[in-house]
């Protein structure tokens, strides 16, 4: 745990971040509104007392009731992941920037993220599907998205399972599971 | 009396042209929709003197089920489309819908040249969300098995890559000292190629008899052995000429890239997560990370080859400093780690594998994500591939070393 990094990024950040920074283990959080996201991303990546210039992973996330995207990076000042989540994505309509401008290679992660969630990063040049045929339409790691066993037991189970663009019809509010992330 | 069928006849369900809305045609390249992003757009409008040809998915040089589309001025390629997915599984979802003890067994066939590093990374991050001490032990067998695994996998590469080149007879030694180690492992954790051998707090099974002398013996003459594969490719003149100077990246591009692994370091940035983010017992081992400028095919061969000797110094320390003490530490059967995030990264043969895991509080991960060396590397082949010859594609592609199991997940 890098104490110093939090004062850092408290310092750098506490008026964008919309949440306390945590830190757990090796890992450093923090939590931006989306739209910060390529600001605060650049500030990391171009100024010389952070230096994050490793985008080591980019994953989408859906909590339940909303979306994140979740960066991990990596920087020779610390001995900690930075973790930078993007947070309170809306499910209905989930958009946020892309940050290809800074790292051309989040391209396919930002692809795949698209996918599986259905998050649109707005500014990436190659946004279609990268693993699901192109005429799929759901998001398969979507919470409301269940898998054959599940969906045969749920309400709307049955038919075209392996397909389903939102929650099938009449399932219980509860049905989907939910974290507080 | 003759049988011709006439007009009147009703079509047989068994024929083919019944059961399809459309006229079988030759293969096409250009997606029969408008194009859907820029990107697209750009690769489907053919410049002058330009076309396209599809590569794979079946194809011996694509490493598993790729297909490539590329554009192509002469024999020269301008630019290329992998067109992905013919392996996906959805391993994320699966292992959201498993309990943290079934998850090892599910990433195990991600990147099958290298099972070990893909069940290391989610054991890693399940241990940090439940707080578990791995003991020493344990420790010192995974990095054990850990790096025989990876010479295992660069002992392949190598092979792979002379065969992509043309060479075949590298193949069939590298398939040599790869199944001394697989018959070794197999001796350890009971399985050739998915191990299923790590366990959340430890490993599955402690050392025996039979692993011990086969790793002694091989542990004898592994260094000569190696050094005479060399002697193959190394001094082999078509080769050297072939593989120097051909898909050449520099650091700042490949950190763009998100590069990680053999391939950055080829490029002279010194990034390794054993040294970077130090974990397990790896900053109690003495090992250098080897590193080249070239940037090119020849010093991501190179590279590998030098990783081979650090691991086997590595092992070397293993052996010798391997304590007394229980492989797994005292967890209870069913796993409910409390609600949290966890993130950890190992450094495979191929670059960084990660594992992004939140827990509900339930036995189920809520998320898990798997960070994948090869799905990253293969996005830069189109970066590398501009302006060299058709031939050189699979050539490049294999200095890459990508495996489509980790790639399509």
């Amino acid at each position: 745990m890098d104490r110093a990094l939090k004062t850092r990024l408290e310092a750098r950040f506490g008026d964008v971040a919309s949440g306390p920074i945590r830190q757990r283990h090796d890992e450093t959080e923090l939590r931006i509104p989306a739209g910060a996201a390529p600001d605060v991303l650049r500030a990391l990546h171009d100024e010389p007392d952070f230096k994050f210039l490793m985008l080591s992973d980019l994953a989408g996330v859906d909590t339940g009731d909303h979306m994140q995207v979740v960066y991990h990076l990596w920087s020779e000042t610390t001995s900690d992941w930075l973790r930078v989540v993007a947070d309170k994505i809306p499910r209905d309509d989930p958009r946020t920037p892309s940050i290809t401008f800074l790292w051309k290679g989040a391209e396919w992660m930002e692809r795949e993220a698209y996918d599986m969630f259905g998050i649109v990063f707005e500014g990436n040049r190659d946004l279609r599907r990268i693993y699901m045929p192109p005429d799929y339409t759901s998001f398969p790691l979507r919470k409301d998205f269940f898998l054959p066993d599940d969906a045969a037991r749920s309400p709307g189970g049955g038919v075209r399972h392996m397909e389903r663009s939102h929650a099938p019809q009449g399932t219980p509010a509860g049905s989907i599971r939910r974290v507080k992330a | 009396m003759t049988t011709t069928a006439g007009p009147h006849q009703h079509a047989s369900a068994d024929d083919p042209r019944v059961m399809l809305d459309d006229e079988i045609g030759v293969f096409e390249s250009i997606p029969p929709y408008p194009p859907r992003t820029e990107r697209e757009a750009e690769f489907y409008t053919l410049g002058d003197g330009e076309m396209f040809l599809n590569m794979g998915p079946q194809h011996p040089s694509t490493h598993g089920v790729l297909r490539v589309v590329l554009k192509l001025d002469g024999e020269k390629v301008v630019d290329l489309d992998p067109v992905l997915g013919y392996l996906h599984r959805g391993v994320e979802k699966l292992c959201e819908n498993a309990d943290y003890h079934q998850v090892i067994s599910q990433v195990d066939p991600l990147e099958y040249i290298s099972s070990l590093f893909c069940e290391w990374s989610p054991v890693m991050a399940f241990e940090k969300l439940l707080d578990v001490e791995v003991p020493r032990r344990a420790e010192y067998i995974r990095v054990l098995s850990g790096e025989l695994n990876r010479v295992a996998s660069h002992a392949l590469f190598m092979g792979w890559f002379a065969l992509d080149l043309g060479g075949l007879t590298p193949i069939l030694w590298s398939f040599i000292e790869r199944d001394e180690i697989v018959e070794m492992l197999a001796a350890l954790t009971g399985q050739r190629m998915l191990f299923n051998y790590f366990r959340i707090g430890g490993v599955n099974g402690d050392l025996n008899h039979d692993f011990m002398s086969r790793l002694g013996d091989w542990m004898s003459r592994a260094t000569g052995q190696i050094e005479a594969n060399l002697t193959l490719l190394n001094e082999n003149e078509i080769f050297v000429r072939r593989a120097r100077g051909l898909g050449v990246i520099d650091t700042e591009t490949a950190l763009s890239m998100c590069m990680s692994g053999p391939n950055l370091r080829a490029t002279g940035s010194p990034f390794d997560v054993r040294r970077a983010h130090p974990y397990s017992i790896y900053p109690e081992l003495d090992f250098d990370i080897p590193t080249r400028s070239e940037g090119d095919s020849l010093a991501r061969y190179l590279l590998r080859i030098e990783e081979i000797k650090q691991s086997l110094r590595i092992i070397d320390q293993c052996l010798h400093q391997m304590p007394d003490g229980p492989i797994m530490a005292k967890l209870p059967r069913l796993l409910r780690p409390r609600p949290g995030r966890a993130y950890a990264a190992i450094e495979g043969p191929r670059g960084q594998y990660a594992t992004y895991a939140i827990s509900d509080g339930t036995d189920q991960p809520f998320r898990m994500r798997i960070h994948d060396p090869s799905f990253i590397h293969l996005q830069s082949v189109g970066l590398l591939m501009k302006d060299n010859l058709i031939a050189d594609t699979m050539a490049i592609m294999a200095s890459l070393d990508p495996i489509m199991g980790g790639v399509d997940k």
